[in-house]
């Protein structure tokens, strides 16, 4: 395939994860800490991000299905999501941790399990959009092509 | 029906009017508020059913404001029922009151009258009664006495002719008998008549005849009785003396009444038609008897009384002697009396039979047997009969005792009558009196009276009940207007208290809102500032970026701004106190500031005053803040001229002393005095007490003005002098706001002050606190001792005006120049007239003032000459500045030069001045402290070495560390000007380290007091400060529209110079140096060689950290937890001791990890618990590893948290790079 195009199709996506708020520059912060000694950073960073994002929302869920919810402990996983979403830049995330941290502190049940929904769909996204970005990176350098910044 | 109801209804609300009627009497009382706040929440209640309605219907418009007004309203309306109900209730009270009174009034009164009429009328009656019944009395007595005198006159006649012998002698005293008895008769004209019968049945009478007025002697025909039959039967008399001799012949001869003589013939009667002869019958038992009787001559009844006649002997009876005596006269007085009082009196006998009576009715009955007594009750007279059968009706026969009876209200025929009897209980005739008043007569008029009254009092009450409602409504009204008020009063609280609630929100709101903002620029501007590190950038997108970069930290401070203000605003800002060097925050400020003066020809100069302390307790970074913003609002206004940024202490003897500096403010500045006396007293009395002193400050330009008008509001927030200028001069308008806030919460006022001239007079002032240990004695060398002579060869007027007045104040004289020529003037006078070899002084004329002073500096003996050149007088343009430089090396035997020079003053002009051996060179502004150290070090030079003699090639290098020394002060300072834009956030972090520090180390014997404590304030500080230092610049280089690319190309010419500079500094500082120049190669490795503890929890933001800090060079070592953090620190020091055993390297003596960065919220232990178990650790071994904190917050709540656990700073997440680097160099760099 085309180097160009597919270089150029990154930078396009990238992009638009920026515009659409996916990312912030935080993402970008990233990027620049990424080097030769640590050539995977981003995405060792970002797996870190998916895995304990997905730990943190199965305890969320577990936390949620109890009878009589310990909202600290939820709102103390929410922290965690925040803090770690808000460190790769997943800022649409972090958002709705915002969110989700204010129902806790009102022990607002409902708005807890529809933010908890929330976060799992916006996560979902963000992984998706993040998993397919690496995607396109993986060919580039296979092409042996470099990641435009 | 409804007429019942209604009654009820009313009486309900009578009873409740009632009810509060004793309360509502009380002046607003307790309970009164109480009730009518129940009656009001009644009225309310009630009055809420009308409003609701509307209400309903208006309260889709969802309009706040509306609803507000409408519950006011409702609020007013139902004060309004409580005020109509209150009222209401009043005036029944007052009904009822007067209605009381009235009813009271009438009904004691007639009782009164009732009572006392009643006395009165009793009274009355009784007399009325008593009169006939004495009368009475009187008649019967004087019958009783007339027939004992006729007795005792017969009994002594008989006496006389006792036992008659023949016809004659009985005819003789028949004779006597007959005279006696007429003379007794016609002395008393009241009686009837006086019958004698004796016992031979001879009879003897005179008759009186009232109404035909005639006098009548009536007797027996004496032929039928015998001497004989008196004497023949003593014991008992004849049959015709007790049977009555109807035999006998009766003569009536009429008399004269007066003078009884004979009228007429006597003509023969029959013996019935006579009148009552007593006979034996009514005396049976020889006692006086008295009987009632009728005769058909008198119409009334008479009275009879018989006595018999006894013989000598007094054995037997001889004659019976009868007087009657007619009643008459008793019913005659009635009639009299009654005429006068009206009523009816009448006196019966004890059976019944009426006597007398008051009126002309007949008392008698003529009936067949002739006329009878008639019984009272039936009498002919309507009102006795009436009364008669009442009594008889209602006593029948058993009268109380003594037939005494007093009726008031005896209704007889249909009207009301008083009947009172009496009885007369005489022997043998009791009798009854009765007296019949009608009521009418007595109480007539009192009834009538009464009703009368009772009319006028119920009109009169009406009256006062209508004026008194009236005067309750007008007093009332009062009240009701009163209560509408507080109503008003009421919800317009309420409405105050609302908005300010939600102005709280709005601060509130906005704090948070600057600080969401604040984090996600603060990392754009850190990531900008690592694009402009890039080397890859082509020449366009760096200048792109640049101005990104600006923009970014414009919008930066703006956010900083609002943070500020919502914090001041909503209470958060907490002003620290800590101990700082006021004139040297001061004096980097103007530092920073002339830098961009000079481009636009303003002139900034630092007037202190020498009684500043040096050290003052306060916020310094708000202080600066304070001076930072308004010095760029007048550099903003500025276009010529200069700025004055004056101090000076609340001290009489000060303020003459700045009024000396600036004779033109002298008469405002005294005014304002005079105007603050009263509040610098209490001031006074503040201070003294915890060593708190007022520092005035006045910051002076020379551009556009504020109009009067507008003086106080250009405080206000987004509030500025001209709309306009906004677009010219760019700006939010909040920075005199923030201003005044901070000086306020410092204790100060700010104000603009009148000034002549052009220009803005910025005067406030700030209560600070001096250390407890005293001002430190300014350490000052006399220069007049030394001889010391300053020629001021300056540009700027104002700032040369002020040093030459300072100098000259402190002993050294000095000269001034503005210009190439007249220095060279100057020059030439003072050496070349001494010399006398030139040829050219003649036409150089100086003004006389100046040749004076001249002169007087040539009397000095031996004067060390001190020529401070700008090197903007020399002609820098084109080369001509070499030849001027010679022209002065001409005299530096003579005299030390001092350049000044400017921030963009060019290398080669710099090498060149080193070349010739001019190294004292300070930059732009010249103020107190840099002259100081131009002067102290020619003085020391001086002191080395002999003044007159020191040729150009002596100056040796020991000298020169001095020089350095003396540079290198100034180039610390330099640097705060120096900086570019893209490093300004940490090198004012650095500017504070180092000023305060590293410069003051250098400075010898001047070691400040402040230690760590203030050192770590400083840098905890430094953020804020860096950021908004940094922001002033970017603005303003805004404003001055200064070409991108000339301001990139000044950063970069700039950076040699910078670089150039560490060749002077000692080697201790080469780490400061490192950081200070972030563009150099090394940048990437400023952590090298540290070692660091990461303690996060989060996997991500561990990561990132340590990749960011492991870019840098540091060592990181990363832990999950508080505990782990802790043990990792434990067992290092264990390990650590280990090796301090084993390898006896430096490294024993320093702890395991330069740095800990501790996030706050941990599982496990979160970072406040970790920082506390590891300060304790340390305590044993004696160490202080700083801590660093990241925390998700900004608020300085959390700050002070973070501070009081014993961390040292505090950084935000999501981390900023540059921050980071910066507080860690900060920290680290004070361990050894």
């Amino acid at each position: 395939m085309d180097l160009v195009q597919l270089q150029r199709q990154l930078v396009e996506y990238r992009t638009s994860l920026y515009h659409e708020g996916f990312l912030d520059e935080q993402y970008t912060q990233l990027q620049e800490l990424q080097d030769e000694n640590n050539p995977d950073f981003v995405v060792e960073v970002v797996s870190l991000f998916f895995e304990d994002s997905e730990r943190l929302l199965n305890e969320l869920t577990k936390a949620l299905e109890q009878q009589s919810i310990d909202f600290k402990r939820v709102d103390a996983h929410v922290h965690q999501l925040k803090g770690s979403s808000s460190s790769i830049g997943a800022q649409r995330v972090q958002k709705v941790c915002i969110a989700f941290r204010n129902y806790c502190e009102e022990q607002n049940v409902e708005g807890c399990l529809k933010c908890l929904q929330q976060v799992r769909h916006e996560y979902s996204l963000v992984k998706t959009k993040l998993e397919s970005m690496f995607q396109l990176e993986q060919q580039i350098l296979s092409a042996g092509g470099s990641i435009p910044m | 029906m409804a007429e019942k109801s209604f009654e009820t209804t009313s009486q309900a609300c009578c009873s409740t009017s009632s009810e509060s009627s004793p309360i509502l009497a009380l002046p607003m009382d307790t309970p009164l508020r109480k009730v009518l706040s129940r009656i009001s929440g009644f009225a309310s209640s009630w009055g809420k059913k009308t409003v609701t309605a509307p209400r309903g219907r208006r309260i889709f418009h969802r309009d706040v404001e509306q609803d507000e007004f409408q519950n006011g309203s409702a609020h007013c309306l139902s004060s309004y029922y409580s005020v109509f109900v209150a009222r209401l209730a009043i005036m029944v009270m007052l009904a009822i009151l007067i209605g009381l009174l009235t009813v009271l009034t009438w009904h004691f009164t007639r009782v009164y009258t009732t009572k006392s009429l009643n006395t009165l009328a009793y009274g009355l009656r009784y007399e009325l009664l008593q009169r006939p019944i004495l009368r009475m009395w009187n008649v019967l007595n004087s019958t009783s006495e007339i027939t004992t005198a006729q007795v005792k006159l017969s009994e002594y006649v008989i006496k006389r002719y006792s036992k008659p012998t023949n016809q004659a002698e009985l005819i003789e005293l028949y004779q006597m008998m007959k005279d006696i008895t007429w003379a007794l008769f016609a002395s008393h004209k009241a009686l009837n008549a006086i019958t004698i019968n004796y016992r031979n049945g001879f009879v003897q009478a005179f008759h009186r005849d009232h109404r035909s007025n005639n006098t009548f002697y009536i007797y027996s025909d004496l032929a039928n009785y015998s001497i004989s039959d008196t004497q023949s039967s003593q014991q008992g008399w004849n049959d015709q003396f007790i049977h009555g001799n109807e035999s006998a012949i009766w003569y009536r001869q009429p008399l004269d009444p007066v003078t009884g003589e004979k009228q007429g013939k006597p003509s023969q009667i029959p013996p019935e038609d006579l009148i009552n002869i007593a006979g034996p019958s009514q005396v049976p038992d020889g006692v006086a008897s008295w009987h009632v009787a009728v005769s058909k001559y008198t119409d009334s009844p008479l009275l009879s009384a018989a006595l018999p006649v006894r013989d000598a002997s007094n054995r037997s009876i001889v004659a019976i002697v009868g007087v009657t005596t007619a009643l008459y006269s008793v019913g005659q007085l009635m009639k009299e009396l009654v005429e006068v009082h009206s009523g009816y009196i009448y006196l019966t006998s004890q059976e019944g039979y009426l006597l007398a009576t008051s009126t002309n009715t007949p008392l008698l009955n003529n009936t067949a047997n002739g006329p009878k007594l008639m019984m009272a009750t039936n009498s002919e007279d309507r009102v006795i009969r009436m009364g008669a059968q009442w009594l008889q009706k209602t006593y029948g026969n058993k009268f109380p005792p003594g037939h005494v009876v007093h009726v008031e209200k005896a209704n007889l025929g249909g009207q009301h009558y008083y009947i009172d009897s009496f009885f007369l209980n005489l022997k043998r005739l009791p009798m009854v009196g009765v007296i019949i008043i009608p009521r009418k007569y007595i109480m007539g008029k009192v009834d009538e009276r009464a009703l009368k009254t009772l009319v006028i009092l119920i009109s009169a009450s009406v009256c006062i009940l209508v004026i008194g409602c009236v005067c309750i409504l007008i007093l009332t009204n009062g009240v009701s207007k009163e209560m509408k008020l507080r109503a008003e009063l009421i919800s317009h609280l309420d409405a105050r208290r609302r908005a300010e609630a939600s102005s709280n929100y709005k601060s509130q709101f906005l704090a948070n809102m600057s600080h969401e903002l604040r984090t996600p620029m603060a990392a754009v501007i850190g990531l900008l500032d690592i694009l402009i590190c890039d080397d890859c950038l082509t020449n366009e997108q760096y200048a792109m970026v640049t101005q990104i970069r600006k923009c970014s930290t414009a919008l930066l401070r703006l956010l900083n701004n609002i943070l500020d203000l919502s914090k001041v605003e909503s209470g958060k800002l907490v002003l620290e106190e800590a101990e700082f060097d006021l004139g040297r925050e001061l004096e980097g400020l103007v530092d920073m500031f002339s830098v961009q003066c000079i481009n636009h020809n303003v002139e900034t100069v630092l007037d202190l005053s020498d009684d500043i302390p040096k050290v003052v307790r306060g916020d310094s970074a708000r202080v600066v803040q304070v001076f930072a913003n308004l010095i760029s609002n007048s550099i903003k206004f500025t276009t010529s001229g200069h700025i004055i940024l004056r101090g000076w202490c609340e001290n009489p003897i000060v303020s003459s002393d700045s009024g000396k500096l600036s004779p033109d403010q002298k008469n405002p500045l005294s005014a304002l005095k005079t105007k603050l006396k009263q509040h610098g007293n209490h001031m006074k009395k503040a201070s003294k007490k915890d060593n708190k002193m007022i520092l005035w400050f006045e910051v002076d330009d020379t551009g556009c003005g504020i109009d009067p008008s507008k003086w106080e509001s250009v405080f206000e927030s987004f509030e500025q002098a001209d709309p306009s200028t906004t677009r010219t001069h760019g700006g939010t308008g909040l920075g005199l706001c923030i201003v005044r806030t901070l000086v306020n919460k410092m204790g100060g006022e700010i104000k603009v002050v009148k000034k002549n001239g052009q220009g803005t007079l910025m005067r406030l002032f700030l209560l600070l606190s001096t250390p407890a240990d005293g001002i430190e004695q300014q350490r000052r060398i006399d220069f007049a001792k030394h001889g010391v002579a300053v020629i001021l060869a300056l540009h700027g007027s104002m700032g040369r005006l002020i040093m030459s007045k300072w100098l000259s104040k402190n002993g050294v004289p000095t000269l001034e120049a503005s210009e190439w020529n007249e220095l060279t003037q100057i020059l030439h006078e003072l050496f070349h007239a001494r010399t006398t070899n030139s040829g050219f002084d003649t036409h150089y004329s100086l003004a006389k003032p100046l040749r004076s002073k001249v002169q007087t500096l040539q009397d000095m003996k031996n004067p060390v000459y001190i020529i401070v050149v700008d090197l903007g007088l020399l002609d820098l343009s084109t080369d001509i500045w070499k030849e001027q430089l010679n022209f002065l090396d001409k005299f530096s035997g003579q005299v030390k030069f001092a350049w000044m020079l400017n921030h963009d003053t060019s290398n080669a002009i710099k090498m060149e001045l080193r070349r010739k051996g001019h190294i004292l060179m300070v930059n732009k502004p010249l103020y107190k402290a840099k002259m100081l150290h131009i002067l102290e070090a020619v003085v020391k030079e001086s002191y080395v070495e002999p003044p007159n003699g020191s040729p150009n090639g002596t100056k040796g290098t020991s000298k020169q560390g001095d020089s350095h020394e003396c540079l290198e002060i100034d180039s610390s300072q330099f640097e705060t000007c120096s900086s570019d834009d893209s490093d300004i956030s940490e090198m004012t972090g650095a500017n504070s380290a180092s000023s305060v520090g590293v410069g003051e180390q250098l400075k010898e014997g001047t070691v400040l007091k402040s230690g760590p404590p203030t050192l770590r304030n400083c840098l905890v500080e430094f953020t804020r400060l860096g950021l908004e230092v940094n922001n002033l610049r970017t603005e303003e280089d805004q404003c001055n529209g200064r070409p991108k690319l000339h301001d990139t190309k000044d950063v970069k010419c700039e950076n040699p110079d910078s670089s150039e500079q560490p060749s002077v500094r000692s080697n201790a500082k080469d780490r400061d140096n490192s950081y200070t120049t972030n563009k150099a190669a090394n940048e990437q490795k400023t952590l090298e060689g540290l070692r660091i503890l990461l303690a996060e929890d989060t996997p991500v933001l561990q990561r990132v950290a340590t990749i960011m800090l492991e870019k840098m060079g540091a060592v990181v070592v990363a832990v999950g937890d508080g505990v782990q953090a802790v043990e990792a620190l434990n067992c290092d020091l264990d390990r650590d001791e280990n090796r301090t055993n084993r390898l006896q390297t430096e490294i024993c003596d320093s702890p395991p990890y330069d740095l800990i960065l501790m996030d706050c919220q941990m599982p496990m232990m979160d970072g406040y618990e970790a920082t506390k178990a590891i300060r304790k650790s340390e305590e044993r071994t004696g160490w202080h590893i700083p801590i660093v904190a990241l925390t998700a917050h900004a608020m300085s709540s959390d700050k002070e948290k973070c501070l009081q656990v014993g961390m040292d700073a505090y950084l935000t997440k999501p981390i900023d790079y540059k921050l980071m680097v910066s507080t860690i160099l900060s920290l680290t760099k004070r361990s050894p």
